[in-house]
């Protein structure tokens, strides 16, 4: 076993350990396959034809302990199948994680009492039963004093609001009601380390804020780690500091979710709106060959500017044009991330 | 070992479960219809005489209590092993700091104390109506327990043994009907053993089958001397252990392979 990460870390003692260490962790799934129709069914009875998927491939990071990470990748990019290996659900096909001082695959009690796995899409709750129930069921299982279960549990349900969800069957809420109930179920416990798998999966917007506004709040209140990922860029703008793309099981990028607009997105936009109108814009802007002029909306022109030259073209426009309003803005994070899903690279 | 969250479940499954109650009552229902159908034939057929020893009223004791036995001993759970491998349900299970196992033997306690609220009058009735003639004797109902408790282990992990090779082929829930039709016919359901052609005795001794059904009851009705219950006894218990042995070496291996689907 060895991480480079750790040893580098070693030397600056203010530095705390990862909580989170992975290195070349890789999974591979087999999948069973065979054509379409009766006959190729039958073949496949006799002869099991098996390709193998590599899901996930030699992934390592590590996580400070308090951070909260956005693991971002389209569809099938092997988000989810990292967070399995790394709750324990998975045994990898190589590679090692060290999570809080357990292997997470080994599923040892005192790992799992640590650590929450939230899914989106996935309940933790029994259906048949009011979530009050479920509750009370999971601090048993998670060995809860009772004075700290009602205390926690008070908490969470004020923050939350969802005194009134407490004692309805968990099968007649509503999605977005459930999904409190699910994030309660993942909390109860005080767990140091947080998975959430989309956890604002098929919320509405106004939802979607306040679980965000609650995850953060809690993560600074109670300095648990998390890995999160989602679908949403507004969950990872509004989360996570720093983010870790995956494509094609494969770690593409591991930084500062603003440094990756930078480095995909070489340009700004400008936009302008002006006092009276300009004839000759046109020409004015073929002065410089890398800028370029985006359709007109509501009356504002934008230019897209190579970062280098921003100041020098902002300049020019002030002293030249009758400039009513000008702002410069980075690319919308989503456009940037469609452009990497698209590509498949950096 | 959790034993405070294995209560905890217990409880909470039960309350689901009565919820159900409908569901259970029926299911129960159906379990009796065969064993009452056999009960009607061997009564019919052994008339004012005997069957290999066995009077019309001793064949009536035999099936009332093998009724609630087999109840006792049917394990429920063992029939969703399978889907919940198969759909990725008991990810929820193995993200708790507890072994899967409690959750199904919660439901296996709950869903016993289910049926019971309604097999335990329904025989008591039966018994009014048909009178059947048991020879209790306290060294009887005190071996009963005993074997009772190793049929319902013995089919509980024999099947979820089974059950679990889903981490492998996908529907392995053909073994479980497999083991119920052997129970059927190996078990003392379709006639007790004392009634099976010999040859089909001697499998009926030596297999699980009778040991996870019939065997309790026999001993009970005083079919049984002394060395044949202690020879019983043991091979129940040899094979129980085995049961455990397979359901550890399988979990171990098949959690491995597991695939964690959905989401």
């Amino acid at each position: 076993m060895s991480f480079p990460y750790k040893t580098l870390r070693r030397q600056d003692a203010t530095q705390p350990e990862p909580i989170i260490q992975v290195s070349h962790l890789t999974k591979v799934y087999r999948v069973p396959e065979r054509a379409p129709g009766l006959g190729a069914s039958i073949r496949s009875l006799f002869k099991p034809q098996h390709s193998d998927v590599p899901a996930v491939t030699d992934i390592s990071f590590t996580v400070e302990p308090g951070e909260i990470v956005g693991l971002i990748g389209p569809n099938g990019a092997g988000k989810t199948t990292t967070l399995k290996m790394l709750s324990g659900l998975l045994y990898p096909s190589s590679g090692e994680a060290q999570v809080a001082g357990y292997t997470p695959w080994k599923r040892q009690p005192d790992y799992l009492r640590r650590i929450s796995m939230v899914m989106g899409n996935r309940s933790a709750l029994n259906w048949d039963i009011p979530p009050l129930d479920s509750f009370r069921v999971l601090s048993q299982i998670y060995r809860v004093p009772p004075d700290q279960y009602r205390q926690t549990l008070d908490e969470l349900i004020a923050t939350l609001d969802m005194e009134a969800l407490l004692k309805k069957p968990v099968r007649n809420l509503s999605l977005g009601e459930r999904m409190k109930c699910e994030l309660v179920a993942g909390l109860l416990y005080q767990p140091d380390i947080m998975f959430l798998d989309e956890p604002t999966l098929g919320l509405d917007v106004a939802m979607q804020r306040r679980l965000r506004t609650f995850l953060k709040a809690y993560n600074e209140q109670h300095t648990v780690t998390v890995i999160l990922t989602s679908h949403y860029m507004a969950d990872v703008t509004a989360l996570c500091p720093r983010v870790m793309l995956i494509h094609h099981g494969q770690l593409i990028y591991d930084g500062a979710l603003h440094a990756l607009a930078a480095r995909l997105a070489p340009f700004k936009l400008v936009r302008l709106q002006f006092s009276t109108p300009v004839e000759n814009f046109d020409d004015f802007v073929a002065q410089w060959p890398a800028v370029e002029q985006l359709p007109v909306e509501n009356g504002s022109r934008t230019l897209r500017v190579p970062r280098a030259d921003v100041p020098l073209v902002t300049a020019r426009l002030l002293e030249s044009l009758p400039v009513a309003d000008l702002s410069v803005e980075d690319p919308p994070i989503e456009a940037v991330i469609d452009q990497i899903y698209a590509e498949g690279t950096l | 070992m959790n034993q405070r969250g294995g209560w905890a479940l217990i409880k909470n499954t039960w309350q689901s479960w009565i919820q159900h109650r409908g569901f259970f009552f029926l299911l129960a229902f159906g379990w009796m219809l065969p064993l009452l159908v056999y009960l009607f034939i061997w009564s019919a057929a052994a008339g004012d005489g005997t069957i290999a020893g066995l009077t019309q009223e001793s064949l009536a004791g035999y099936y009332l209590i093998l009724i609630l036995t087999n109840q006792l001993t049917y394990a429920t759970t063992n029939w969703t092993v399978g889907d919940n491998i198969r759909y990725g349900q008991i990810s929820r299970w193995l993200l708790q700091p507890m072994s899967p196992i409690y959750h199904a033997l919660s439901q296996e306690i709950a869903g016993k104390v289910v049926f019971m609220l309604f097999s335990i009058p329904i025989t008591g009735l039966l018994a009014l109506i048909i009178r059947p003639q048991l020879n209790l004797t306290w060294g009887q109902a005190l071996i009963f327990l005993p074997s009772i408790a190793l049929a319902w282990a013995l089919r509980f992990f024999w099947g979820y043994w089974l059950a679990l090779l889903a981490f492998w082929v996908t529907r392995a829930d053909s073994l479980l009907a497999l083991q119920d039709s052997l129970i059927f016919l190996l078990g003392g359901h379709l006639a007790p053993i004392a009634l099976l052609p010999p040859g089909l005795q001697t499998l009926a001794r030596l297999l699980p089958f009778r040991y996870m059904s019939a065997f309790p009851v026999e001993v009970l009705t005083g079919q049984l001397g002394v060395q044949e219950t202690l020879i019983g006894l043991s091979i129940q218990l040899g094979w129980t252990v085995l049961a455990i042995v397979l359901y550890r070496w399988v979990w171990t291996r098949g959690i491995r392979r597991y695939e964690a689907v959905g989401g």
